[in-house]
Formats: C-alpha cells, structure tokens, sequence
C-alpha cells in the first residue's frame, strides 16, 4: 500500500496490517516534525508535494526493496499539508523472512524517498519561512 | 507548440505561478526547455539543480517534447 495523504496514520494499525505469517520480522520507520533545525527553533512546517510522480517513484522504489531484500510486504504513507512539531510525516514499514532484510529494506527505502520522491518541506522558524534544501541528484 | 508548465515548491514563489503555456519551436528537447526557463527567471537559473518531469514522468534530457506535453520543473526533493 502506497498512500500520500493530508491526514495523520494510526501507527499500531499500519504495523498489524503488515503482519505475515511467513515474516520473521517486521520494521518500521516513521519520520516527525523535529522542533530545531539548522539551529532554529521550528515553530511548524508545510510540505507540498507532486502526487502523479511521487505515487509512481514511491511505487518504484518499492519494488527494488523488495526485490533487492526479498521483502514479504511494504506500506509507505507520506503526509502533505500544515504539520506541528512532533507530529508524523512520513511511515514506513516492511515485513521480511529475517532481520537483516528488514532493516535493509526499510533504509533502502527512506533513503531513495529522501532523494527521489518530489516532496518538499517548508520549516517556519521565528525568523520566517524557509524551503528545507535537497539533496542535489545525479 | 503549446505546452502547459508546471512549478513546485521553491519554483512556484520564483516565478509567482503555479502553471503557465508557453509556444515553442518544434521538436524542442526537456534540456532545451529547461535552459528556456532558467533563461526567463532568474532566480531559477541561479539553482544548482533543476529538475524537471515530462507528463508526470522522469525522462531523458534528451527526449523531444511535442504539443500538448506537461512539464514539470522543481528543486531537489527533501521530503521524509
């Protein structure tokens, strides 16, 4: 399940979701508003996004995770819109036969989002707003 | 040829639009575009990176755009 959403996810729901018999293990990530970055106090942050592309690199990236990690099961949810500090942005949670598998898949799969996946976080610090820079891609 | 624009995040204060048509010559490439618009805007021009999507796909820079297409163009992702 891949979904990019304005409302918030109920972690112990997505986590019961992925569940499988098969599985050995199950990892998550989930991703939150931090309340300082670059030394400033983050008073809350918006993120944009372009949902066409984003949906289809999402859909991509997991299917090199689990192909690269033979995964049983990915669920990606990535949040959009006005966000507080300490609420979630972004789940991730893979089931796997081992652990190794888990783990590496869960990090393949944030850190390909990180780069690849047309989302944009805008942070609000006391000295106004500020698009949050990307890492530059080759 | 009549193409639609579209710009995210950064872009989208850069150039005080969402989307815009622009006519262009025939057989243009994405690259072709691109220097296009960093040649209209400035502050797009002086990015280290632009990244630009056609019809809601990544595609070679080389790729020839024709009537009607959707480009997208937008800064480094810093989502998750």
């Amino acid at each position: 399940m891949i979904k990019i959403q304005q409302e918030d996810f109920d972690i112990n729901k997505l986590i019961n979701r992925i569940r499988s018999c098969d599985s050995g293990c199950i990892v998550s990530f989930i991703g939150t508003v931090r309340e300082h970055s670059r030394g400033k106090e983050v008073t809350r942050m918006s993120l944009e996004v372009y949902e066409e592309l984003a949906l289809s690199e999402l859909k991509k990236i997991t299917e090199e995770a689990s192909e690269k990690y033979s995964l049983n099961g990915v669920d990606i949810v990535h949040r959009f819109g006005d966000l507080l500090v300490g609420d979630n942005i972004v789940y991730i949670g893979v089931s796997a036969g081992h652990r190794e598998q888990g783990f590496g898949g869960c990090r393949y799969i944030i850190d390909e989002l990180k780069k690849r996946v047309p989302i944009w976080k805008k942070e609000y610090t006391e000295d106004g707003e500020e698009w949050v820079e990307g890492e530059k891609i080759e | 040829m009549k193409i639609k624009i579209k710009y995210y995040a950064s872009f989208k204060e850069f150039t005080n639009k969402d989307e815009e048509f622009l006519d262009l010559e025939e057989g243009m490439t994405l690259a072709e575009i691109r220097n296009y618009v960093k040649d209209i805007y400035e502050k797009i021009g002086r990015q280290e990176q632009v990244l630009v999507a056609l019809n809601g796909n990544f595609k070679p820079l080389d790729t020839v755009v024709t009537d009607g297409d959707i480009l997208s163009f937008f800064p480094p992702v810093s989502g998750g």
